[in-house]
């Protein structure tokens, strides 16, 4: 019992130290990658770059601009520089420019890979979508989709359940199959419009809901056969055009447009939603898709009837391939840790090292606490697996059993 | 002989069960009392939005309740045992020394139990009557591990305590320090879903880590 109980604490302490230590190590010798700030110019059709750190200012051919000139690249950017600096065009491309025509036109939309693999609200806000009121009022109750489509009263905590039978009637009757994979919408008053949400019933329809004087609008969207939504992110930009980017389970990138309910896919290849971070900005003139993995940033410049235009890609040394990784991967088989950067789930992350130079270390642990013993004549066999778990976990278990000692058990 | 053990414990934790129980039933009224104030304040509307939202966990008073229950109860338990080393005279009863320290350790473990789920039966109900069912629900996992790391101090205390050296106490609260921290992150309101059933496992683990200490310390005796 008591040998049970001192495998359980190495165990445990193992576990920690692989916490804890990698965490130490990166803390201490971790070098920030500063990646480009990358948009499409619609000014000489290229990819201008930012390097921040550096202070910067480039093409992909690698010209040199100064601050004033890069601006000058980017006039849907930094429009209101311009027109202090007197330098914005009158037209670009045939196009007159006008501050409201540049605004409308503009766009931003950012998602990061942990916003995905993220524990979801279960209850929404169903705003009136024609109060005829300037401004949205949050409503005094909530909806949850479970076997039917259920208001909350946040006053009381009670269902409604005239309203719940009503909207659940009006889903039913447009073919929902309950309950809900997932609902996307704009859960906020501050919003120039309210479009309700994206629901995702059981069976993987789309339907679009909103309440419109205070009946259900409830609308089927017609979704090619086999085509699955992963997430869904509605969107309030001012040109309307568009409800939401969704995301397909093969990484593909859709809109739906506003009124007509079309779903374009965006000829963006290239994005991993378990492991990018994306950012598109839309003007007057172009889509700029910017794709963040870890190693590298993909640039995808789309016209604004969505086919690509052009594409840049850079590249660089992932933290492993960096010389504080490569120490890291000797001296350490592997990680834990309880959070990571794709996700805000809590789980053990789990991450073995590359190649098997950590093996060599392990031995020399083993070498050394082979001294260790021999110092305190102990009897070999009886360590045997104490050995076998510093061969394994290194470091880790080396710390492990020489805390938790079992020099009673000789 | 259960019940003699069983006597001889409750007589050194009771007062600091009954304080520890009281102060935290009082810790839950004051919490409600709170979400009471800010639905007459500020309405309940904007409360689930706030929580739903924008990330308010009302319930974030609670975070380090259960370890200081773990800790008390621990210290209260195994630090008299310590003090002229008095645990030596359970070594001697007529049974099993392994299994007067487990009835010993059982004890405790159920009472810091019993006091944890009257504080969570009285959460989820005070709860249910402001917030709907997936709220609540999302509120208690990520309550859970909390509780789970109010059992893991109890735990570690008596490995610590009953410690004969004190170089391997250090050991001890270097690697049990570090090992409750993951229980003690902040996430997202439910974010610790996927990650509770091993905590529990883990916490499990070391319901019979006191037995290597005190092992240890029998031995040092001898």
């Amino acid at each position: 019992m008591e040998k049970i109980s001192r495998y359980l604490l190495v165990f445990i302490a193992i576990l920690t130290l692989a916490i804890i230590l990698p965490k130490l190590y990166w803390m201490a010798f971790e070098k920030p990658i500063r990646k480009p700030f990358i948009l499409y110019s619609c000014i000489n059709d290229d990819f201008m770059i930012h390097r921040i750190s550096e202070k910067t200012w480039e093409d992909t051919k690698g010209q040199q601009y100064t601050r004033e000139e890069y601006e000058q690249k980017l006039p849907m950017m930094f429009e209101k520089q311009l027109i202090t600096a007197g330098s914005m065009p009158d037209s670009i491309k045939g196009i007159a420019l006008d501050m409201r025509t540049i605004s409308k036109a503009k766009s931003f939309f950012r998602l990061k890979a942990n916003e995905i693999d993220a524990p979801f609200p279960e209850l929404y806000p169903l705003f009136e979508s024609q109060s005829g009121r300037a401004k949205l009022d949050l409503p005094d109750d909530f909806f949850r989709i479970t076997w039917r489509i259920e208001f909350i009263d946040a006053a009381t905590n009670k269902a409604l359940e005239e309203k719940s039978q009503l909207f659940s009637a009006a889903l039913f009757q447009k073919g929902f199959s309950f309950p809900a994979k997932a609902i996307s919408g704009l859960a906020t008053p501050r919003k120039s419009v309210d479009e309700g949400y994206l629901i995702i019933d059981s069976k993987d329809q789309l339907f679009h809901l909103k309440m419109i004087k205070e009946f259900p609008y409830v609308k089927q969207i017609d979704v090619p056969e086999g085509l699955k939504f992963r997430y869904i992110s509605c969107v309030d930009f001012k040109n309307k055009d568009f409800y939401a980017y969704l995301f397909s389970d093969k990484n593909e990138i859709y809109i739906l447009t506003q009124d007509d309910y079309q779903l374009i896919k965006w000829p963006v290849v290239g994005f991993d939603a378990s492991n990018c971070d994306l950012k598109i900005f839309g003007d007057l003139f172009n889509y700029t898709v910017i794709i963040e993995a870890e190693d590298h940033i993909k640039a995808i410049a789309l016209s604004p009837d969505y086919q690509v235009v052009n594409t840049y890609t850079e590249t660089w040394k992932l933290k492993e391939e960096q010389t504080e990784g490569k120490i890291f991967a000797s001296l350490f088989p592997a990680q834990v840790s309880m959070t990571s950067d794709n996700s805000k789930f809590i789980r053990f992350y789990f991450t073995f090292s590359e190649g098997f130079n950590w093996l060599i270390v392990n031995l020399l642990f083993v070498l050394l606490h082979l001294v260790l013993l021999f110092r305190q004549r102990a009897n070999y066999r009886n360590h045997a697996a104490d050995l076998a778990i510093i061969a394994a976990s290194g470091i880790f278990g080396f710390v492990a059993v020489n805390f938790f000692p079992n020099k009673f058990f000789d | 002989m259960w019940k003699s053990i069983v006597y001889k414990e409750w007589l050194k934790i009771r007062w600091f069960l009954i304080g520890y129980t009281l102060l935290g039933i009082l810790g839950i009224g004051y919490l409600f009392l709170t979400v009471k104030h800010g639905f007459a304040f500020s309405g309940g509307k904007n409360i689930w939005n706030s929580i739903l939202f924008m990330g308010h966990q009302f319930f974030s008073p609670l975070k380090y309740v259960p370890l200081v229950g773990g800790l008390t109860i621990a210290i209260a338990q195994y630090f008299p045992e310590t003090v002229n080393k008095r645990i030596k005279l359970t070594f001697h009863l007529p049974i099993g020394e392994n299994k007067a320290l487990l009835m010993m350790h059982a004890f405790g473990a159920v009472s810091l139990m019993l006091s944890f789920l009257l504080f969570i039966g009285m959460f989820t109900g005070f709860s249910l009557v402001y917030f709907p069912v997936q709220m609540v629900t999302d509120s208690i996992i990520s309550i859970l591990p909390w509780f789970f790391a109010g059992f893991a101090a109890y735990f570690l205390i008596a490995l610590i305590v009953l410690e004969p050296e004190w170089k391997f106490r250090f050991c001890y609260s270097v690697v049990g320090g570090f090992f409750l921290t993951i229980y003690l992150n902040s996430p997202f309101t439910g974010a610790y879903g996927p990650a509770n059933t091993g905590l529990f496992v883990l916490a499990a683990f070391l319901s019979i880590a006191l037995l290597f200490s005190a092992y240890r310390f029998r031995k040092g005796e001898m």
